[in-house]
């Protein structure tokens, strides 16, 4: 390697991507660096995690299920549609189905039964809710660490007034507890929103955005503090006197080198805003429209004793994204950790 | 100190105007048409347009919103004559306005269930100590062993689960599936009633709450114990010829508490405000079972009180929280 001296600290940055051309145009050589970025290391490790590669592997699994939602109704056999009870529900014994679980063994038109009382498939719901629950954590995931990086970067960079005034809202939203704010908003939109037929859809889009309102926070301290570190650092100082604006500096220098934290809030945002979401509409502050696994179990409560299957589907459903995505988030924090071995 | 202390208090005083504000104008920019719940319970739903007019008069939504901003704080401050279509009930401070349900102040209502939330917020918030702190010391003392290593997996697990999934298939099998006595009649009885039955309807909710919150605090302690016991004075302490009891819980634990207290005062606040799952669940008549089935009414003078409440229980909190902190640690008021 025939290289003209830079920094140990520049090479890590040049493998990541080739950001700092420099003047000597060291890093322009394609190949001429051999060794691995810290993201290659950190896959290298998540992916002799076995753990992690279990909860890697159902989470993309949920991931199908829900974008292959439709297709998969279909080729079950089943709707989301209403259907009429009669003859299907033992309407004078308590309103449970007569063909299928929990009495009559297995049905395989309905491979997850029917619901009680409504006699709506269970299977077609549970696709529905995968999706409504993956959907939304997903957008609202999206939303907040976009708003939180930028106006972590922001903070962080700008300093001076402008880091003291997202400062202030970044602690008073951490102030406000999420739940209370969902359910100041809930009574809102119904009264707003109630009427219109596209109500579900209003929901959903004020689930995000709730989500990522009281979301966005941690992530945005996170950048700002290592924005606050990095700035000073003598790749950045060098951009700065290159006469680089702004803009690239934020965007070509610093964003880079937050790969790591970024990826690592993701992570551990997925399952918050999955638990939030079946949570709310759990408490019927949410989705209402039965597409979602907090409300089927908040109906299958009732039936628990005669019907447990009932509440099981979706409280595997959500148990088992949950768990599974809170596991591989702490296993990519800790990929991503220098400072852990495993 | 006391620069730092007021500092700290008109910040927090101004959050709290600040939140007032955002509330309000929720409030009142949200909904198309504000008076329509009440307008609509009150005519048994046939309220016509001219009928909404007249509420919506009288209750103030055709002026401008910041002479009713001003008149609703003070309603807070020192208590107003509220007059809706006609009638004129007087609501003393601090008014929040009437319940639309029930047609009671809605301070004397949140009063009267503010004993429930507290006694499911306390209760919970001691398991969390009690179970979660001594657990993770052990860990702490067992760093390594497959006794740790177990301690951390179960918790993590557990602690991935969300916390009303708990809740509820715990309730579901102790009062529905095993029917276990003693726990499975969930409520609240006022504890100046019958401090037996207080304790026993209770129970289960503190225990889910502990049980749920105590992973968290077993992760907390057995780091900050982890880290505490690896410092010189530990050794020193140790080189003294101390007992092992001694050097753990005097020296270490006393310097691992800090950290933990800071989570406790916050946890304390988010208990206050937020047991709404752990109402829902085991049915007590606190707070947060109150603004649900408020939510539902659309009794939009409770919501809008409850949310006021707690954003002034949480800053409060807060609050406390720095300025305990600020206590123990001199480095935090200083920076």
């Amino acid at each position: 390697m025939s290289l003209p001296p830079v920094s140990t600290e520049t090479l890590g940055h040049l493998s990541d991507e080739p950001v700092d051309g420099g003047p000597a145009g060291g890093g322009k050589g394609k190949g001429s660096i051999v060794g691995k970025s810290p993201i290659q290391i950190a896959l290298s490790r998540l992916l002799h995690d076995k753990v992690a590669v279990l909860c890697l592997i159902v989470v993309v699994l949920f991931a199908l299920i829900a974008v292959f939602a439709d297709a998969l109704m279909k080729l079950f056999g089943v709707t989301t549609d209403t259907v009429r009870p009669i003859g299907l529900i033992d309407q004078l014994g308590g309103g449970l189905p007569l063909i299928g679980p929990p009495n009559n063994g297995f049905d395989p038109e309905h491979p997850f039964g029917i619901a009680p009382g409504t006699a709506s498939d269970n299977l077609a719901y549970w696709l529905a809710g995968a999706q409504t629950s993956m959907m939304i954590a997903a957008l609202a995931t999206l939303v907040a660490s976009v708003v939180g990086v930028t106006l972590g970067l922001l903070a962080g960079y700008a300093g001076g007034m402008v880091d003291r005034i997202i400062s202030f809202f970044i602690d008073f939203f951490l102030t406000v507890p999420f739940l209370l704010a969902a359910l100041t908003i809930a009574p809102i939109i119904s009264e707003r929103f109630g009427a219109e037929p596209n109500y579900p859809t209003i929901q959903r889009w004020t689930l995000i955005t709730v989500l990522a309102m009281f979301g966005w926070m941690s992530i945005a301290r996170l950048i700002r503090g290592e924005v606050l570190s990095l700035r000073e650092r003598d790749f950045i100082q060098a951009a700065r006197v290159l006469g680089m604006p702004t803009r690239r500096i934020l965007v070509r220098e610093l964003l880079p080198n937050l790969v790591a934290p970024i990826v690592v809030s993701v992570s551990l945002m997925l399952p918050t805003f999955v638990a939030a979401e079946a949570g709310l509409s759990f408490l019927g502050l949410g989705v209402t429209d039965g597409k979602s696994w907090g409300q089927i179990i908040s109906n299958a409560t009732d039936y628990f004793q005669t019907y447990p299957l009932y509440l099981y589907e979706p409280l595997l459903g959500i148990v088992l994204l949950v768990v599974a995505l809170n596991l591989l988030g702490d296993a990519i924090r800790d990929a991503l950790d220098p400072k852990t071995r495993r | 100190m006391f620069a730092y202390v007021v500092k700290r208090l008109i910040a927090g005083f101004f959050v709290v105007i600040l939140v007032s504000m955002s509330i309000f104008a929720l409030f009142w920019y949200g909904p198309q048409e504000p008076a329509r719940p009440l307008c609509n319970l009150e005519t048994s739903q046939r309220c016509t347009p001219e009928r909404l007019e007249v509420y919506t008069e009288s209750m103030g939504y055709n002026n401008p919103i910041h002479s009713e901003y001003l008149k609703f704080m003070k309603g807070i401050v020192a208590g107003r004559d509220i007059t809706i279509a006609g009638r004129t009930q007087e609501c003393p401070a601090p008014c929040f306005g009437f319940s639309y349900a029930t047609d009671r102040p809605v301070w004397g209502e949140l009063k009267d269930r503010l004993p429930a939330t507290i006694s499911v917020a306390f209760g919970g918030a001691a398991l969390y100590v009690i179970l979660g702190v001594p657990i993770g010391i052990a860990a702490a003392r067992r760093r390594g062993t497959l006794t740790d290593k177990a301690l951390v997996s179960t918790f993590l697990v557990l602690s991935s689960v969300p916390y009303y999934l708990f809740a509820l298939m715990l309730w579901l099998y102790v009062t529905i599936v095993w029917q276990v006595p003693g726990l499975s009649d969930t409520g609240y009885v006022p504890l100046s009633e019958n401090p037996a039955k207080w304790a026993a309807g209770l129970l289960l909710p503190w225990l889910a709450l502990g049980i749920f919150g105590s992973t968290q605090y077993t992760r907390f302690a057995r780091g900050s114990m982890i880290e505490a016991l690896s410092e010189d004075y530990i050794r020193t302490a140790r080189a003294k010829g101390l007992p092992t009891r001694t050097v753990v819980y005097r020296h270490g634990l006393r310097a691992a508490m800090v950290p933990i207290v800071t989570i406790f005062g916050i946890d304390l606040g988010t208990l206050l405000v937020g047991t709404i799952f752990t109402e829902r669940i085991f049915d007590i008549q606190g707070i947060g079972l109150w603004a649900l089935l408020a939510v539902g009414d659309k009794d939009l003078p409770v919501v809008q009180a409850t949310a006021l409440f707690g954003a002034v229980v949480m800053i409060v909190c807060n609050l406390l929280v720095d300025l305990v902190y600020s206590a123990l640690d001199p480095r935090v008021r200083l920076s």
